[in-house]
């Protein structure tokens, strides 16, 4: 299966792991990931450029999509902010004509135009939806018995529910629990389950965005995961980056919960090698839980 | 024991319009409520305020004249006429403060086509009117700093030498029972749809207030005088508003027929409510109904008009009917919706009783008679609320508080002490709730005949011999829910009292009661209010008050 | 149908005060909401069950609560939409975020608090004309969009920052707040939005979206504090941590078409935050020592002069509204 494969900024930038791996899976999964038709393309915004300017914020998805159109690809992201943020645009333009062809008469000056027929795509989504649970299983040679793990979402790819058609796709809901479970790990539930990370107010209320890395990892840890996993790398940045000074706030022992990519999480299930997958570029050390699962890093 | 000039009982519309009023004029005003402000009632007036604006060419006189019409000659003229000739300061008033009315092409206030009424005079906000006036007075009260005791639930009336000196009220929250002492206490407690069942009544409309001024003697007054709104959903009697027939919906019965032509060739659906009512009823009882309901229409609105003016009985209809009504027509029937009458009061508010106001659907000045058009109720809590302020500002200058203090809410607590004794086997308030309910609804609603309302009153007394034996499970103090529930349903049944007596009394058909049996209007012997009211000795008595007439006879009402 | 509630249950009054979960089973209608099934527990079953409500309706927003983990009025909740696929209860419990009063009764005391906060009363500007205000339809219809809200609390309840940080404003306070700096009528709107720059105000929302999809109402709470962060610093207010990160965001996808992460921090502190730039300092060693460090040199995406374009013409869109 071929997509048009938009990495998002953070996977080449300061999560370097997440782009590698999902590098490392696509083959495996038989995914041809094309990167070529999105290499024009900006930032989705985050959100945080539609604070400022809603629609220029759609303006530059509905650029991208146009983009994608124009390779006759399916558009996949790894990245469940971006997930969000282009699921809400492209809620916005295929749902009120007038509004779209005023966007694209901006897109026109570059020979762009968007006719609504892209639906952005997380991996996680993509294996479900269009690969398939059972091809992921017959790639899995190293299923992760014994492996207790907690995911962790991301805001963007459960809330607002609507922009992102769970009523039409109700397995969206626990997507990430049926890839855990598909690659033989056990799923540790627990109530941060699907709360926000605190990474978006970092900067502006430290304490605040700590202590929801303390709860959510803490919480996990308490209820036996050995790891955390998740689908964005956002989320990555804050639990993994700033779990030591989290640790520090509420002042207690280090937590030490390893926080892994989605795309790791299956690649360990494939045997590929956790090095070519920068395992042992994080923060919080997966030297550890690689050991006691028996993989060296 | 707490201590204010002026206690208002009560916070929706009426309560803190009156509350609003004393406040601002340097009074020491304080508001008791069972619930958050925001939480009462005047929320589910969906459909707009009436007032005749003189710089729009219409006449305040218009506005009297059909309201009196409306109430089939049953509302006293010169409480009309103030009703009426008050409502643009009122409407203006309440826009200043923040209301955010809908507003047409030119930013003026807009308006839209209301039952009974010739004129499109009624003032709104999309489809929740109320909404927006109780939050936005709410916000009023919040600036003024006026006191409010919330989740507070009063016991009962305290009374010292023939006047009225305050209430015993229970601090929800600790069980705590308090003693608060006024000068002047306005009831503006609502009404009391939950004795129907089902009812477009919150759970909170129990009769609080009505009951608590029958206890000290003051007389509750056209009582038998209940309303059945058109409209309302079979699943939970939940109201859908007026403004949909207003808009221009359709009632169609099984045949798909617009049978108000036959009913009200002229004003079709927007006819008086009790008229739209009876005929829906008709339709159903003879044959033409779909499981009970006719049928309302808006498709040939169009999904634009729906979704900006009535988009939250859309909500409604696909919460709570399933049914959509932008794609397909929503049964419904008429359901009971409002009383008429209430604690009678004077057009400043006042009671027979020193020092005791009412004012709102607690109260019955009375403005609507027999029947209350559709949009004159917001208008009535907001004039009448401000009329009691300003005469109990008055009334308080000149008084002192009564020689009282916390012992007066001994009775109480000795009552509830008692009803919290009670043997833990006995039934819980519910059935009887129910009963009562269905009871009501099946003998004192859109028709009536002599044997049905016997047959109701004798229910209510098998039910009040119950009712001293219900037990409450929860025996706490913290928040007793169940407590209150079962308080609540005591004064239901004393409203419900004063309905089946005063219905029974009513020997004629007029406005919403409408008997088989008695199926004419008779202005020779009937033209008066029936008076309600329980002696000291705890018997009823009923009395009468003429009509006042001042512009316009009584004449045959059609539309 | 056949409905089993397990309802989070909590006595006050009792010795040792704790919460446990009681069940309740029984036959109900097909198209019973939530609040209908625990009417008639109370009513029928169990007299000692505390909870809120009224109008059923959802309109007078006192029946939030959670149902399933997931704040919802039980009024507009239908019980056989939230019935366990699974065959388990459907779980009922009070709202988060605000302090246990009993059963399913909870503290509402600082969320009144919070309201009064942000001034929540209309504060026009010059004399009152003798008519009514002059008005654009449109403002008025935009304000009855937030104005819908019923004050149910239930984005209160999930909030994800209100429940690590009860100084935040929350959405429902910074949704009313947004009542008054969208009405034409308000004339305080620059007080307004100095006050809720500050913290615990508007840059304080960590734009997770819970008040979006919890509200009855579609109030879109979290949208409104977007629009009146926009409105701050429209207004002037560019000098916090927020506003800097927002526009230092703007600036790296208009220069280089997709985000500069190095910069970001310094140019929302400013560079000589020696402060702040410290408290992130262990974090960038280490991510450095781990080889995560995003590269110095950020590169520019091929093509970005077309973003640039899209960047002027949609300010200029703006700016000419």
């Amino acid at each position: 299966m071929k997509y048009a494969f938009y990495p998002g900024c953070v996977s080449r930038g300061a999560a370097p792991e997440l782009y590698a791996s999902t590098m490392e899976v696509a083959g495996r999964l038989g995914l041809e990931l094309d990167y070529e038709p999105m290499k024009t393309a900006s930032c989705t915004g985050s959100g945080v450029l539609q604070e400022k300017n809603q629609r220029l914020g759609d303006t530059l998805n509905a650029r991208t999509f146009a983009l994608a159109e124009r390779s006759g690809l399916p558009l996949l992201v790894i990245c469940s902010t971006c997930q969000g943020v282009m699921s809400q645009a492209n809620k916005r333009l295929t749902s009120d004509p007038d509004y779209l062809a005023s966007v694209n008469e901006d897109l026109a000056e570059e020979g762009l135009e968007y006719k609504g027929t892209i639906e952005p795509k997380h991996l996680m989504w993509a294996i479900i939806e269009d690969i398939g649970i059972d091809k992921l299983k017959a790639a899995v040679t190293r299923p992760l018995t014994g492996f207790k793990v907690a995911p962790f979402y991301g805001c963007y790819i459960v809330r607002p529910s609507s922009a992102l058609d769970f009523d039409d796709n109700p397995e969206r809901k626990d997507s990430l629990e049926r890839v855990i479970e598909a690659v033989g790990a056990e799923v540790v539930d627990f109530d941060g389950k699907t709360a926000c990370c605190g990474f978006p107010i970092l900067t502006i209320n430290q304490t605040a965005s700590l202590t929801m890395v303390a709860n959510h990892t803490g919480e996990a840890k308490h209820k036996g995961a050995m790891a955390m996993v998740t689908p964005c790398p956002l989320c990555h940045l804050n639990l993994d980056g700033y779990q030591p000074q989290a640790s520090k706030l509420r002042r207690q022992e280090p937590i030490d919960l390893p926080i892994i990519h989605f795309p790791q999480m299956l690649g360990l299930a494939m045997g590929i090698d956790p090095q070519a997958m920068r395992l042992n570029k994080h923060i919080v050390s997966t030297t550890k839980l690689l050991s006691t699962m028996a993989l060296t890093p | 024991m707490y201590e204010h000039d002026v206690l208002v009982i009560g916070a929706g519309l009426a309560g803190m319009r009156a509350a609003y009023t004393a406040s601002q004029n340097g009074v020491d005003v304080a508001v008791v409520s069972k619930v958050y402000p925001v939480r009462s009632h005047s929320n589910a007036a969906q459909g707009g305020i009436n007032a005749a604006m003189t710089d729009r060419g219409d006449a305040w006189e218009d506005h009297a004249f059909e309201t009196v019409k409306g109430s089939d000659y049953l509302a006293d003229q010169d409480a009309v006429e103030i009703l009426s000739s008050e409502a643009e300061h009122e409407v203006i008033s309440m826009e200043h403060m923040g209301v955010i009315f809908s507003r047409d092409e030119e930013g003026r206030l807009a308006t839209r086509a209301f039952g009974g009424q010739s004129q499109a005079r009624t003032f709104f906000v999309a489809d929740f009117t109320g909404q927006v006036l109780l939050h936005v007075l709410h916000e009023q009260i919040l600036r003024l700093g006026v006191r409010v005791y919330e989740e507070w639930f009063v016991l009962s009336l305290i009374m010292e030498e023939g006047e009225c000196a305050g209430a015993v009220v229970m601090e929800m929250k600790t069980g705590d029972i308090h003693v608060i002492r006024a000068k002047a206490v306005i009831i503006a407690a609502g009404g009391l749809g939950r004795a129907f069942e089902p009812s477009t009544n919150a759970l909170i409309c129990t009769g609080d207030g009505m009951a608590l001024a029958y206890q000290v003697g003051a007389p509750l007054m056209d009582m038998e005088m209940v309303q059945y709104h058109p409209t309302t959903l079979k699943s939970n009697g939940a109201l859908l508003s007026e403004a949909a027939r207003g808009e221009g919906a359709y009632l169609l019965n099984s045949e798909g027929q617009r049978f108000m032509e036959r009913y009200a060739p002229n004003m079709m659906e927007l006819a008086s409510r009790d008229v739209v009512s009876r005929a829906e009823q008709t339709e159903i009882n003879e044959g033409r109904g779909v499981d009970g309901c006719v049928l309302l229409d808006v498709r040939h609105l169009g999904e634009k008009v729906i979704d900006e003016k009535l988009s939250q009985i859309r909500q409604l209809g696909i919460d709570f009917a399933g049914a959509d009504m932008a794609h397909e027509p929503v049964p419904i029937r008429p359901g009971m919706h409002y009383q008429m009458g209430g604690i009678k009061t004077d057009v400043d508010g006042l009671t027979n009783v020193p020092g005791l106001y009412a004012a709102g659907e607690t109260a019955c000045v009375s403005v609507h008679g027999g029947n209350r058009l559709g949009a004159n109720s917001l208008l009535d809590t907001l004039v009448f609320g401000r009329r009691s302020g300003e005469h109990a500002v008055d009334f308080v200058k000149s008084k002192k508080h009564a020689n009282i203090d916390d012992s007066a809410a001994d009775p109480d607590r000795e009552q509830i002490r008692a009803m919290l004794a009670r043997d833990g086997g006995g039934e819980l308030f519910g059935a009887v709730r129910r009963e009562l309910g269905e009871t009501m609804n099946n003998h004192l609603a859109v028709y009536r005949d002599e044997e049905g309302m016997r047959t109701a009153f004798e229910k209510l007394s098998e039910l009040r011999a119950r009712y001293e034996k219900v037990v409450v499970h929860d025996k706490g103090k913290v928040f007793n829910t169940n407590l209150i529930f079962t308080l609540e349903l005591g004064f239901m049944l004393d409203c419900a009292e004063a309905i089946i007596l005063g219905a029974l009394e009513r020997k004629e058909s007029r406005g919403a009661h409408t008997r088989t049996d008695m199926p004419d209007r008779d202005d020779e012997n009937w033209l008066k209010h029936i008076l309600i009211s329980r002696t000291e000795d705890g018997e009823t008595a009923v009395d009468f008050l003429p009509v006042k007439i001042t512009q316009w006879q009584p004449q045959v009402r059609s539309y | 149908m056949e409905v089993t509630l397990s309802v989070s249950r909590y006595d006050p009054d009792s010795e040792r005060p704790e919460t446990y979960y009681q069940e309740y089973g029984f036959d109900i209608d097909e198209n019973a909401t939530v609040l209908d099934g625990l009417i008639k527990v109370r009513e029928e079953i169990d007299g000692s069950l505390a909870l809120r409500c009224s109008c059923r309706s959802a309109i007078c927003g006192s029946c939030a609560m959670r149902v399933n983990g997931q704040a919802m009025l039980a009024c507009n909740t239908r019980l056989a939409d939230v019935q366990p696929s699974n065959g388990g209860p459907v779980v009922v419990e009070p709202a988060g975020n605000m302090g246990l009063v009993k059963d399913l009764v909870v503290e509402f005391d600082l969320f009144w608090d919070k309201i009064r906060a942000v001034k929540p009363w209309l504060q026009p500007e010059g004399p009152e004309p003798e008519a009514e205000y002059l008005a654009p339809s449109e403002d008025m219809l935009h304000l009855s969009g937030v104005m819908s809200c019923i004050m149910c609390g239930a984005c209160v309840s999930d909030c994800t920052v209100l429940e690590v940080d009860d100084n935040f404003l929350g959405p429902a306070a910074l949704a009313k707040a947004y009542r008054f700096v969208a009405d034409p009528r308000d004339g305080a709107d620059n007080e307004r939005l100095g006050e809720l720059n500050e913290y615990g105000g508007v840059w304080d929302c960590t734009r997770c979206m819970q008040c979006v999809e919890v509200c009855p109402k579609d109030v879109a709470p979290m949208d409104r504090i977007m629009a009146m962060r926009d409105q701050a610093m429209e207004a002037g207010y560019t000098n916090t941590y927020g506003a800097r990160h927002a526009m230092a965001f703007a600036d790296s996808i208009e220069h280089s078409g997709t985000l500069d992460e190095l910069r970001l921090p310094i140019k929302t502190f400013g560079i000589f935050n020696i402060k702040e730039m410290i408290k992130l300092a262990p974090v960038g060693i280490k991510a450095q020592l781990a080889g995560k460090r995003p590269p110095i040199f950020h590169k520019k995406t091929p093509g970005v002069e077309n973003v640039r374009r899209l960047f002027e013409k949609t300010e200029k869109v703006e700016n000419d509204k």
